[in-house]
């Protein structure tokens, strides 16, 4: 069907683009241009609100949000215009999408709009890069913001701050597109930034709260380390390529650089210092918890299916300079899977459901950057497209669980709290719809046949396998290492989820009497999405059925389109760096490293995956879960884990503490002492002479004479001698 | 618009009335009655923002030299002339200084209640004295406008400051005097150097340009010139006034502080340091010092700024660090380096100048700028804290902000010729945000306990007109610097150019050492490897 | 006319300004002991309106313009040859004008002080106008003996006047201080003369020029003069160490004598001062070139510094007008034309700052002179805007910023200094110049930006007619000078003609 579609869409004469057909881009430009209209209406709603709630404020009270005449248009509006403009978005995305599936686009179309930065030896273009890439980035990045937005509306529309919530969102979409869209690193890093500012905006969103307004703080200070390496990368491209555009410097590298040279490997490394700061990945993760302090929808949006797989994506678009430095890509593989583990072990005992998701988070981003570390580019692209379904899926669900706990325990004024597992239990009965999906989900990330997660994590899983196994793979060993690790924290994943769902949905509801008899299920605006982003959990990973298990499992049914699909439709953006891994570390493996192939791996995953889902959902069936109030510390390593290896402690004692204390000696010893206290000294200095040399003014003619005569020897005596 | 100019001769006039108009203004305030004098006082400063306006289409982009030009003898017999011009550099500058002293004076409508005319022909002397600067090319009269704009500084300072005003004036005062006396040594130095080489009695820059010089004249001229410019900037360690000077002064005060006056050091170094000695400008030891002393200003203000309890000493010290990305980028030599400077000049004028109108806001509202005294304000001053937010945002160079243009443009630039103290500059990003956040959170976000907080006043009508160009300003530069950039290039080319068509240094040794030691011996001593001296004195004594 | 002075009448006519003024002193003498003028003894107010000695101030007055129009009449006059006694040249010309402003200024600020004190206005006038007469003689001297003639006719009248007020202790003890270190110093400028005698045979400038130049006067005894006669000038232009007096004397002395001394005494010594060793001593340069490197600064440094912890203002500016005079020293160290003009036309803005200053110090300090400390002025500028605004531009100008003549004048001083190389010299002006600074701002902020100690204290400091014209005057030509100084300069620079070799050219000037 989108054969007959692209045929409509690709009408009139595009420029030339590569063999095959003709690709128009169509009006790239407003996609990026409509959220932030959107921004901008529900920013002037968000004022206008802000300004009549303030007066309320001033006088002591709270501005009522149902008035007499029912809700003010600052509140209504928004509703329309939020979710509006991404859905608009989300439609223009996909018939670019679809025209370029109509025309083999081999090279990348930019479409430029105005020079932004120019001078004589430096430019950029305030331009869009349109690929296969940036395409399918922005189809994800637009569909699921808008599932999202739509599920806002309900999950937020008692929220005093609805509108600005809504324009903190459209520009987070605007900011996402461009990133995604952008042509050259210089206007990526705007969208980069930019995504950061509107997750700080947005985790402080309720900023009357310090422990909120903190986290946003923080998110925005380990970002900007982050930011840092980014920059310094793109100064080191300029002054190599002397240019920051994607398309140029993909050219370029091959010759440009040395494979596995010192350059292109300082590039990478800090290339992916900014990648580990935006993808909360080892050392800078830290941020990606305390996130979870914003409104749920956003956790979904921002630190879960979007802006957290920025790295990923850069990692992609940079694919070229990461295949030529073997050192940086080992690097973001290994960081990436002892992330996975970590936070995977961290997850094991969080009993705030969405500080276990956000770790999970943490643990799937390892994944896609083991996948993008191993050169399997499209199979991180592909996790990071499944992932941000069934994670959007999974904190929508979430939210829908906590909303229905937060209300139940606003009936009764009980102020437990609503995000904590313990307090929860038993609630399939009450909300059976968001119960189903959050299964799918769970499966999904579990990796289980036929759910999407299975098809894109042993993808990646496989790729490690291939990767170490390559003739000339750099450091072997290594990546034996990361495939088992990367095995066993499939199997803590299985695990965790499992946990989660059962101490939320199964056993006995811990919620309290009188609450349970307010717990029912959200309304259509919210398990709408929810169920959307269900079949797209089910299905999304057929996109991309890898050979081997097509043919072993479909063998009959002779090639599919979607086999390998994502990973053709990618493959003009990731051609040069599989040429330049082919020519460099030979073919690939087709065994893993203590044999078997790829079926076979992939049967045994997720059997054990399935296995230890039906074991958990028994072992935690049988835990005796007490409500958060009454249930005891844990001790021992449990205690290691539930306070997450204690890391924000250290870094907080290493770093933070450290500096705050050289900050102050700057200020008073160096500053105020040192260096006022030379100036003040020379002052006083001057003062004490001037003093002492008014005490040879006596007042009495005899002490004149007699300095006189003095200077008069002297003179004399120059003179003569 | 050109032609529109072109035929009111506006070229030929322009940048006379830009001085002289304040100047009668000032007149005419002192002459109008306490409750106008301030309305009087702002539209003519705006009058004279609008006049100003026109530079930017009679200025011609293409051309790297001095513009509308003009030059009358001033002073015959010492070759001192009243002449001016406008370059890709000093046009900016103007414009800044018209657009925020119109904003300063409006801003200062309910801060300044005493002695109101002082103070606005106060103000209005000023701007005439620093556009004066800028556009100034002739040395002498470069120095007698330098120096023209301290006295109403330290009026402002001393007379409508705080407790410890007139400690700050005067430490203010003699900072920037200790720089400007060392200079005008120079300045007279470079005067008889003139003389005697060039065989006429000269201060014109152009002509000072011919004047050759040996490597140790070029190395302390270049000393003297420095210390001038860099306690104005101010470059580290000769900062400390900077931050007494900012917390005493009244809003106002601060504004044009910080958005021009500081200029004026780093429009010294580009207008004079490097052309005029470009061998001294590019001698290694120099750059690397000049760049050592700006990355220490970057990273160690910024730690400064980050635990003070005063919310205006904190902006005041992220001024140093904000204008330590400017020197880090003038002596990276490069066009990106020098143009982003550039454009951290623009940028820090209009945010660190919004900043302080900010906070002497608050100042207004609520008679203290202690952080702590503050909290979750964002509740009951929403525009307010929208504004704050925004300006905070360009301050630290977000990107879509004026702030990122030139802080990222004089990375770029530094990282081409010394990457090593470019990365770690760069990593100044990370500590603006450091400073700046929690100042922000303290301020507007977590709870609102204070219950005078909670009286507070949302933006005033006034206020809005002052804030909104300002912000609007930062985000269009944010999104296309490119005008700005554009206009700046053939200038920054044409200093360029100078600096590299200069021969490397040759290290000295007996000419320093004779430089130093000379005055101990008679004049009628003729000086060795000085033909210079020979010169002078065959001239003197025939 | 020409003068070739083959008679002795062709003196009277070079010397006929001095020669009027005289007279005129003389008469203003009489005038003052005819009963008309007496001050009344009935009238003990002292209010600064009180008439008695008005009068007289006006006729003084009258008599300088006459010296004055004698004087710009000399201008049309030739000398043949340099070897008369008196010098007609526009270097003394020029000098004349500046005693001639200085004693006018003086005049018209004593008016309400004379009155005020109830001195005899009399004798106080005619004393101002006969040691303006010394003054002038000094600058018109060509020979030694002519110049210590017109040092004592100065100097003696001085000491009268600093000892003038007799109900004022201090007053009386100032004088006596300044007597006998005056006659102290004398006693080496004397011997000084001598010794020049004694080694080259004449006392006449040229001459001693034309000796010391050739090598013919014997070495020892010149060195010995040449010390000697620059220990004298440095007395009277109060050079460190030879300054002691001033401070106690200037504070002593009643404000407008204090005014006049500090200005027309200063003037006078630096002008002879300047014939003596840049036209006499030519030759030996190299010999006092060193003194005069070291006298300069030491006296910059160490007046500066001493200034800066002076709580009256009196000694303050006593202190400052030593600084000044380390400034001039530098120029004199220079010994070059551009110094030696740059030192005339300094000496002319110091005059008129100086004056200014004191007047607005005699405004406020009111009857007997009992408000001298800093603390007196205290928002003195908030309550007196015209009387604060001239004391902030004489300040400024003392300290010299731009757009005042101080600047100017430093900035023709350093050049002087530039053109002999004296770098070091130049850098220890500046720097010492920012610590004046420091002590010319303290009194600009006590004026501004402190509060009045009490509502009413400025109300009394009121300036009479003649102390406002003295006032608007002085003020008015330190910012022409400071703005449009070319014709000054050019004046200054054509009126060393008179100063030998320098005279002659000067350095790279000519336009």
């Amino acid at each position: 069907m989108h054969a007959t579609l692209s045929m409509l869409l690709t009408q009139g004469g595009g420029h030339e683009a590569g063999g095959g057909g003709t690709f128009e881009p169509f009006f790239p430009g407003l996609v990026i241009l409509l959220p932030l209209l959107g921004f901008v209406i529900n920013g002037v709603l968000a004022l206008q609100h802000a300004r009549a709630s303030a007066n309320a404020v001033r006088v002591g009270g709270e501005l009522e949000l149902d008035g007499p005449r029912g809700r003010p248009s600052t509140h209504t509006l928004p509703s329309w215009v939020g979710p509006g403009v991404v859905l608009l978005a989300f439609l223009l995305v996909l018939v670019n999408f679809l025209r370029m599936l109509g025309a083999e686009l081999h090279d990348p179309v930019v479409v430029s709009y105005w020079t932004w930065m120019a001078t004589s030896t430096f430019t950029v273009d305030a331009a869009l890069q349109l690929d296969a890439l940036s395409m399918v980035m922005a189809l994800v990045v637009t569909g699921v913001s808008f599932l999202i937005h739509v599920f806002s509306v309900g999950y937020m529309k008692d929220d005093p701050g609805y509108p600005r919530y809504f324009s903190y969102l459209n520009l987070f979409v605007f900011f996402m597109l461009l990133l995604v869209m952008a042509s050259s690193y210089g206007l990526m890093f705007v969208g980069w930034e930019g995504v950061g500012l509107c997750s700080y905006l947005l985790i402080g969103y309720w900023f009357s709260d310090r422990e909120k307004a903190d986290a946003g703080k923080k998110a925005f200070i380990v970002n900007r380390i982050g930011d840092f390496g980014f920059l310094v990368a793109m100064f080191m491209l300029f002054v190599t390529f002397g240019t920051l555009d994607f398309a140029a410097i993909a050219h370029d590298a091959p010759e440009t650089l040395i494979y596995g040279g010192g350059l292109v490997t300082a590039i990478t490394l800090f290339f992916f210092l900014g990648a580990t700061g935006k993808s909360a990945q080892i050392p800078l993760y830290i941020w990606l918890p305390d996130a979870m302090a914003g409104p749920t929808p956003v956790s979904a949006l921002i630190h879960a299916a979007t802006m957290v797989t920025a790295g990923v994506y850069m990692v992609a678009r940079s694919s070229v300079l990461f295949a030529m430095s073997p050192v940086g890509s080992a690097t973001v593989a290994t960081v990436g899977v002892l992330t996975a583990l970590l936070a995977a072990t961290i997850a094991l005992k969080q009993n705030d459901i969405k500080k276990v998701l956000a770790y999970s988070t943490v643990s799937q981003l390892g994944y896609m950057f083991v996948g993008v570390g191993v050169g399997a580019y499209a199979a991180g692209i592909f996790h990071l497209a499944t992932h941000a379904f069934f994670k959007a899926l999974l904190f929508l669900g979430s939210g829908a669980v906590i909303h229905a706990i937060h209300e139940a325990l606003h009936h009764t004024h009980s102020h437990v709290d609503a995000q904590d597992m313990r307090n929860m239990g038993g609630l399939k009965q009450f909300m059976p719809i968001t119960w189903v999906v959050m299964w799918v989900a769970t499966l999904t990330i579990a990796g289980i046949w036929p759910f999407a997660g299975f098809f894109s994590k042993d993808e990646i899983i496989w790729q490690i396998a291939a990767f170490g196994g390559a003739e000339h793979a750099p450091f072997p060993g290594l990546y034996t290492f990361i495939w088992v690790l990367a095995l066993v924290t499939a199997m803590l994943t299985a695990f965790y989820m499992t946990r989660l769902m059962v101490m939320t949905f199964h056993g006995t509801n811990r919620t309290g009497p009188h609450e349970a008899r307010h717990l029912h299920e959200v309304s259509p605006v919210m398990w709408v999405p929810l169920a959307t982003l269900a079949v797209l959990s089910v299905f999304g990973g057929w996109v991309n059925v890898p050979v081997a298990v097509q043919e072993s499992f479909l063998g009959g049914m002779g090639a599919l389109p979607m086999t390998d699909w994502l990973h053709h439709f990618l493959e003009p953006v990731t051609a040069t760096a599989h040429t330049i891994h082919h020519d460099n570390l030979g073919e690939l493996s087709h065994h893993a490293p203590w044999g078997g192939g790829e079926v076979a791996w992939a049967l045994i995953s997720t059997v054990v995956a399935l296995g230890i889902v039906l074991a958990s959902i028994r072992v935690v069936g049988g835990w005796k879960v007490k409500p958060a109030a009454e249930d005891a510390e844990p001790t021992g390593f449990a205690k290691v884990l539930s306070n997450k290896w204690y890391v924000d402690e250290i870094y907080d004692a290493v770093v933070v503490q450290p500096l705050l204390r050289l900050s102050r000696f700057c200020w008073k010893i160096v500053d105020a002492g040192i260096i006022d206290g030379f100036v003040n000294g020379v002052g006083y200095l001057a003062r004490g002479f001037g003093w002492f040399g008014s005490l040879f003014q006596t007042g009495t003619v005899n002490t004149y004479a007699f300095i006189l005569t003095l200077g008069v020897l002297v003179i004399l005596g120059a003179v003569i001698f | 618009m050109t032609a529109m100019l072109e035929s009111v001769g506006y070229a030929s006039w322009a940048l006379h009335a830009l001085i002289w108009l304040p100047i009668l203004g000032m007149g005419l305030v002192l002459w109008m009655e306490e409750a106008r004098a301030k309305h009087v006082a702002f539209w003519l400063s705006l009058g004279v923002f609008v006049l100003s306006l026109g530079l930017w289409w009679a200025f011609d982009p293409a051309s790297g030299a001095m513009q509308m030009e003009s030059s009358t003898p001033w002073i015959a017999s010492w070759g001192v002339h009243y002449s001016l011009g406008v370059d890709g550099i000093s046009l900016f500058m103007v414009l800044l200084t018209t657009f925020t002293t119109a904003l300063a004076i409006l801003g200062s409508f309910n801060y300044i209640k005493k002695r109101q005319r002082a103070f606005y022909a106060l103000m209005l002397l000023l701007e005439a004295g620093v556009i004066g600067v800028f556009v100034a090319t002739d040395l002498f009269l470069f120095y007698v406008f330098f120096e023209l704009t301290l006295i109403p500084m330290y009026f402002i300072i001393g007379v409508w400051g705080g407790e410890r005003r007139i400690y700050s004036a005067i430490k203010f005062f003699l900072f920037t005097a200790f720089g400007s006396l060392l200079m005008l040594v120079g300045i007279l130095y470079l005067f008889f150097k003139a003389k005697t080489l060039l065989g006429f009695p000269t201060f014109a820059y152009a002509d000072l340009l011919q004047v050759p010089l040996t490597g140790s004249e070029q190395l302390w001229l270049f000393a003297a010139f420095a210390v001038a410019f860099s306690v104005k900037v101010p470059v580290f360690p000769l900062h400390t006034w900077l931050p007494d000077a900012h917390v005493e002064a009244p809003t106002p005060g601060s504004v044009v502080l910080a958005a021009v006056l500081l200029k004026m050091g780093t429009y010294g170094f580009l207008r004079f340091l490097l052309p005029l000695f470009p061998v001294a400008a590019q001698h290694p030891t120099v750059v690397s010092v000049m760049m050592v002393l700006a990355v220490i200003g970057i990273i160690y203000t910024a730690w400064v700024a980050a635990v003070q309890p005063d919310a205006k000493k904190l902006v005041a010290y992220t001024s140093v660090a904000h204008m330590g990305f400017v020197v880090l980028g003038i002596f990276a030599l490069t066009v990106n380096g020098i143009q982003g400077g550039l454009v951290v000049m623009i940028s820090h004028g209009i945010s660190t100048g919004a900043l302080f109108l900010l906070l002497g806001m608050m100042y207004e509202r609520r008679h203290t700028r202690e952080i702590a005294a503050f909290g979750g304000i964002a509740r009951v001053a929403p525009w307010f804290a929208t504004a704050f937010m925004i300006t905070a945002l360009a301050s630290i160079g977000v990107p879509g902000t004026s702030g990122f243009i030139g802080e990222f443009l004089a990375l770029l630039g530094a990282f081409e010729t010394h990457p090593t103290l470019a990365i770690v500059a760069a990593s100044g990003v990370i500590f603006a945000a450091f400073y700046m956040l929690p100042m922000v959170q303290k301020v507007f976000f977590n709870k609102l306990e204070k219950p005078e907080s909670r009286e507070m006043k949302d933006l005033s009508g006034r206020e809005l007109a002052i804030l909104a160009p300002m912000c609007a300003l930062m985000i269009l530069i944010g999104w296309n610097p490119t005008p700005f950039l554009s206009r700046m290039e053939a200038s920054v080319q044409t200093v360029l150019a100078r600096v590299e068509a200069a021969a490397p240094i040759v290290p000295a040794t007996e000419t320093e050492a004779a430089g130093v030691t000379l005055d101990t011996e008679p004049m009628r001593t003729t000086q060795p490897n000085d033909a210079a001296g020979e010169d002078a004195l065959a001239e003197d004594h025939e | 006319m020409t003068l070739d002075f083959s008679s002795q009448s062709q003196f009277v006519w070079a010397l006929l300004p001095e020669i009027a003024l005289c007279a005129w002193g003389m008469g203003v003498l009489v005038a003052g002991v005819s009963g008309r003028n007496r001050p009344s003894r009935s009238d003990g107010t002292g209010e600064a309106t009180y008439r008695p000695g008005t009068g007289l101030g006006w006729l003084a007055l009258v008599g300088i313009l006459v010296a004055a129009i004698l004087n710009g009449w000399l201008y049309g006059v030739q000398e043949v040859g340099d070897t008369s006694m008196v010098a007609v040249d526009r270097f003394r010309l020029f000098a004349n004008w500046i005693f001639l402003i200085a004693a006018a200024l003086a005049i018209l600020i004593s008016f309400a002080y004379v009155a005020r004190q109830r001195l005899q206005a009399g004798e106080f006038y005619g004393l101002i106008l006969l040691s303006t007469a010394g003054m002038m003689f000094m600058a018109g001297a060509r020979d030694l003996m002519v110049v210590f003639l017109g040092l004592e006719v100065m100097s003696i009248s001085a000491y009268a006047l600093t000892a003038f007020n007799r109900r004022d202790r201090k007053s009386a003890e100032a004088g006596l201080k300044y007597f006998l270190l005056g006659a102290f110093s004398t006693g080496f400028f004397l011997y000084g003369i001598a010794l020049v005698y004694g080694s080259t045979g004449s006392t006449n400038i040229t001459a001693i020029a034309a000796s010391v130049s050739s090598g013919a006067a014997s070495g020892g005894l010149l060195v010995l003069a040449v010390a000697l006669l620059g220990v004298g000038f440095a007395f009277k232009v109060s050079v460190v160490p030879f300054h002691m007096w001033t401070p106690d004397v200037y504070e002593g002395a009643p404000a407008p004598v204090t005014a006049f001394m500090s200005a027309g005494v200063k003037t006078a010594a630096f002008v002879a001062f300047m014939r003596v060793f840049l036209v006499a001593f030519d030759g030996v340069y190299d010999i006092w070139y060193p003194i005069m490197w070291w006298l300069a600064a030491i006296t910059m440094v160490t007046a500066n510094l001493i200034a800066l912890v002076q709580s009256n203002v009196k000694r303050m500016l006593a202190y400052s007008s030593v600084a000044h005079a380390g400034y001039l020293l530098v120029a004199l160290t220079a010994a070059n034309g551009t110094a030696a003009a740059g030192m005339l036309f300094y000496l002319l803005v110091y005059t008129l700052m100086n004056i200014g200053a004191f007047a607005v110090v005699i405004t406020v300090a009111r009857q007997g002179e009992e408000r001298l400390q800093i603390e007196d002025y205290s928002g003195f500028g908030w309550s007196q805007p015209m009387l604060g605004v001239l004391l902030t531009l004489f300040l400024l100008s003392l300290a010299g910023f731009p757009g005042t003549g101080g600047f100017m004048g430093k900035i023709f001083l350093l050049q002087g200094a530039m053109d002999s190389e004296l770098w070091t010299l130049s850098v220890i002006l500046v720097m010492t110049t920012l610590v004046s600074y420091w002590y010319y701002l303290r009194v600009v902020w006590f004026m501004w930006m402190r509060e009045p100690l009490s509502a009413d204290q400025h109300l009394q400091a009121v300036a009479p007619l003649p102390m406002r014209i003295a006032l608007i005057a002085s003020a008015a030509l330190i910012l022409l000078l400071g703005l449009f100084p070319a014709p000054a300069l050019e004046f200054a620079r054509a009126s060393i003609q008179g100063l030998g070799s320098l005279g002659a050219g000067l350095v790279g000037l000519a336009p």
